[in-house]
């Protein structure tokens, strides 16, 4: 299948190093602490941070940081074909994982010893990118919780099809079997805290296409700089200085 | 979980005794309603509803199927409602379960009427394509992203909205020469059916808090209730489902004068989601 018109386009009409349309809102969820639907064109998500609050299961505490938890889970409607899935699949706890290993990289966990802080992340529309999608909903709404972090992490995911690499895969790109390489980064300490890729690719191919990745990343981080209030910034920057 | 000190909770028991409410309304009045539709382009028909914090999505789906043995004249309804964790941490893993399914039984109990499919809000047989052979299974999906009470009639009013929302296929079938053969199925992309919603009932959940009665209540209001009645009622006033959820038993006179406000709170509430659906189609096809 041809992934890539002669002329340069792709499926949905993006040029190869083009994102698809992002839009974040801020604060959608009232009763959580913080909360942010993160749109990445049809993907969708919602991000709900619980916290920092008292652990609720004494033995997982711990006495010199936060207990950072999360929890993924996918609408009934989100995927085009409705499949009612289990809640717990491999999947759902494995993406729950990276996300909740991404988001502990960022969080100054010492500052709140003996706390859990909870993320919940719910995919109202899947159209690939949701793991991409559902990090920079976290970090807006780990970010509207007033939860200190090292830097707002973002993530961006790029592939390689028909010798050409491509930015923010879409589903059907996503499941043509080529490489997917999800990178998600701390835009201003300028570190790699999320790189996953399947399938194979040659080493130089695969730094253009993680290089890609990373400048989508870059671009998100701009897009949410630009959304975010004035005090998110301002506690963004305070919580950089306390790391120095 | 709502946690309330004593002094809280004398101050949302009295202010009910008073008729004004902690949040400045009367006891029979709703918070602001607002309505989206089309708000999940991959389904048939969604919408998003919400009353003052409660926040719910619901999506209609739309697949082929083949009807059952029982009533080959009639296609098929289901409903299932999700409990978000981002609406409340308690909902995470498999705690949301319980509360799920008395939401979807609710709502079953509420819209589609008795087994035989009597009383439906919903024509069951306008769903039927070929009788005995093709007939479209509705999937009806409730999540709740946001909880502060009130979930039932939150939940009625985002279906009978992403309802009239909902666009089905036409279908062409051509029926093979002998009566055995399967027959072939040509679903149109172009052309859409429109559901004929005006018979789907609203729900009025009825909550009782001391002496009196409430409608849409918020979460805190609803951890002080003794028992709440949720009554579905049609445009006509008839009565298409009930029930009484809570532990304290009610007196029978009190569930009669409970149903009868509950149809007068019925008519308002039909005018005010009409007019809201209606603008919210307005503004989707803009």
């Amino acid at each position: 299948m041809e992934f890539v018109s002669p002329e340069g386009l792709r499926l949905d009409g993006r040029r190869p190093m083009e994102m698809r349309q992002i839009r974040a809102e801020i604060g959608a969820v009232s009763s959580a602490d913080g909360s942010a639907v993160f749109e990445m064109g049809n993907t969708k998500v919602i991000a709900a941070v619980y916290g920092p609050r008292e652990v609720q299961n004494r033995g997982q505490q711990l006495n010199d940081q936060a207990l950072v938890r999360c929890e993924y889970s996918m609408a009934n409607f989100s995927v085009g074909d409705r499949a009612r899935r289990p809640k717990g699949d491999r999947r759902s706890i494995e993406i729950s994982l990276v996300i909740r290993q991404t988001m502990e990289a960022c969080i100054l966990t010492h500052l709140m010893p003996r706390s859990q802080i909870d993320i919940f992340v719910q995919v109202l529309q899947a159209d690939g990118g949701t793991r991409s999608a559902c990090i920079n909903a976290a970090t807006l709404a780990l970010a509207d919780a007033g939860i200190p972090m090292r830097d707002l992490v973002t993530s961006c995911s790029a592939g390689y099809l028909n010798s050409t690499p491509l930015l923010d895969l879409n589903y059907v790109e996503d499941s043509a079997g080529g490489p997917d390489v999800t990178v998600g980064i701390l835009p201003k300490l300028d570190k790699v805290t999320l790189l996953q890729m399947d399938a194979k690719l040659p080493k130089e191919t695969f730094e253009d296409v993680m290089e890609l990745a990373i400048q989508g990343c870059k671009a998100v981080a701009q897009y949410i700089r630009e959304v975010s209030p004035q005090n998110f910034i301002f506690l963004a920057s305070v919580s950089q200085l306390s790391v120095i | 979980m709502v946690g309330l000190s004593t002094g809280e909770k004398h101050f949302i028991w009295g202010g009910i005794a008073q008729d004004l409410r902690s949040d400045g309304r009367q006891r029979l009045h709703y918070r602001p309603i607002s309505i989206e539709t089309g708000v999940i382009p991959q389904a048939n028909g969604s919408a998003r509803v919400r009353i003052g914090a409660t926040d719910v999505i619901a999506s209609i789906k739309a697949e082929l199927g083949k009807p059952s043995m029982h009533q080959p004249g009639k296609g098929k309804i289901s409903i299932f409602v999700d409990c978000s964790p981002t609406a409340a941490p308690m909902f995470e893993g498999r705690g949301g379960e319980e509360l799920s399914t008395e939401l979807a039984v609710a709502l079953q109990r509420c819209l589609l009427g008795g087994k035989s499919g009597a009383g439906a809000g919903i024509d069951l047989s306008s769903l039927i394509v070929t009788e005995g052979k093709i007939c479209w299974d509705l999937y009806i999906d409730g999540l709740v992203v946001s909880s502060d009470g009130n979930l039932l009639d939150a939940l009625g009013a985002a279906i009978k909205a992403a309802l009239s929302n909902t666009g089905i296929p036409k279908v062409n079938v051509d029926l093979g020469p002998s009566p055995d053969d399967q027959p072939e199925v040509n679903v149109s992309d172009e052309e859409f059916l429109q559901f004929d919603t005006s018979g789907v009932p609203v729900i009025v959940t009825l909550t009782k808090v001391g002496r009196h009665y409430i409608v849409n209540a918020t979460s805190e209001e609803e951890s002080q209730m003794s028992s709440a009645v949720s009554v579905s009622v049609n445009r006509h006033g008839h009565i298409c489902g009930l029930t009484k959820r809570g532990g304290a038993g009610l007196d029978p006179s009190v569930i009669m004068d409970m149903i009868s406000v509950g149809k007068h709170v019925s008519e308002q509430l039909i005018t005010v989601l009409d007019s809201e659906i209606s603008a919210a189609e307005a503004s989707a096809t803009d």
